[in-house]
């Protein structure tokens, strides 16, 4: 089963990821579990986020796996276990590294969601993380902000209707839309 | 009257009119768009489907009308309405005064929608929410 997990920021969405993937892999007697990491470190803050996140998952069994950048690779990297389960965080760092780190590439969108459905095809154990920032009170005037949510927004929608399951953390408690 | 609700990009319009059978001359998509010396707000309440009430919202705040007053006027007019609304409610305050004026406006008349509505519907990623 593929999960799509979404909500704002800071309210316990890899949390909730990280416990549901331990348990899926409990349930399905799955050995291999996999963290997708697709942040990209750019300064200091960066680099103490990436490592309470790792300090975090210590323990819990996961493999990391580095992929900032064309997602798929990584399921073809020497010893992976495609029938593993997949923890990928985060859908949005993902989209902004593929549409702004190589220069501006507006056909961004489109293609990180195909490759994230192939994705979801592949290892058919995906939970994938993503952040609604869709409801602030903001007039973005047809800026780059404005595509990067379109953009995201056209990805989390395409993930949704794929994903067996689909929840809204929001202060911990979820909220099942599928 | 049924509402409809959600983040930007949400799907709510593409959601409804599967949901509905809505044919696309029976939505009036609302505008804040010029007409700033007309006194009427841009908004139709003769269509069937209103979509993009945040515009409407908008548009009462440049005119100095409040949008929650115009619709309890209209309050007969409402009846087996669908209404669509994006959900500006939950970023950071913002800076300009219009944009702050304009997320209040709309939370006020959000609010009296949604209580006096059949059916209040979120929808999140293309997904509905049954709320109401």
């Amino acid at each position: 089963m593929n999960i799509f997990i979404s909500g704002g920021c800071k309210n316990g969405k890899s949390y909730y990821a990280q416990k549901t993937a331990v348990e899926m892999a409990a349930a399905d007697a799955v050995d291999k579990l996999y963290y997708v990491a697709t942040m990209m470190s750019h300064d200091e803050e960066d680099e103490a986020r990436i490592k309470r996140h790792i300090e975090e998952r210590k323990g819990s069994g996961f493999i990391t796996l580095e992929q900032p950048f064309d997602i798929c690779a990584c399921l073809d990297q020497q010893g992976i276990e495609t029938e593993g389960v997949f923890l990928l965080d985060s859908v949005t760092a993902l989209l902004n590294n593929e549409m702004f780190m190589k220069g501006i590439d507006n056909g961004a969108a489109g293609r990180v969601a195909d490759e994230l459905l192939t994705f979801a095809e592949r290892t058919g154990k995906t939970l994938f993380v993503s952040d609604y920032i869709y409801s602030d009170g903001i007039i973005y005037d047809k800026d780059l902000t404005d595509d990067y949510r379109r953009g995201l927004a056209f990805i989390d929608r395409k993930l949704a209707a794929k994903c067996e399951k689909v929840v809204e953390i929001a202060y911990g408690r979820e909220t099942v839309f599928k | 009257m049924i509402l409809i609700f959600g983040g930007a990009y949400q799907g709510k319009l593409d959601w409804a009119k599967k949901e509905y059978h809505i044919k696309e001359e029976e939505i009036f998509f609302c505008t804040a768009e010029a007409k700033e010396k007309e006194a009427l707000p841009g908004i139709d309440l003769d269509a069937h489907v209103i979509y993009s009430l945040e515009s409407f919202t908008l548009d009462c705040v440049r005119k100095g009308i409040e949008a929650k007053d115009y619709m309890r006027k209209n309050r007969d007019r409402l009846e087996n309405k669908i209404i669509i609304c994006t959900d500006i409610s939950q970023g950071v305050v913002p800076r300009q005064k219009e944009q702050r004026d304009w997320r209040e406006m709309t939370g006020r008349v959000m609010n009296y929608l949604a209580a006096e509505a059949d059916e209040v519907i979120r929808i999140f990623c293309g997904l509905p929410h049954k709320v109401k």
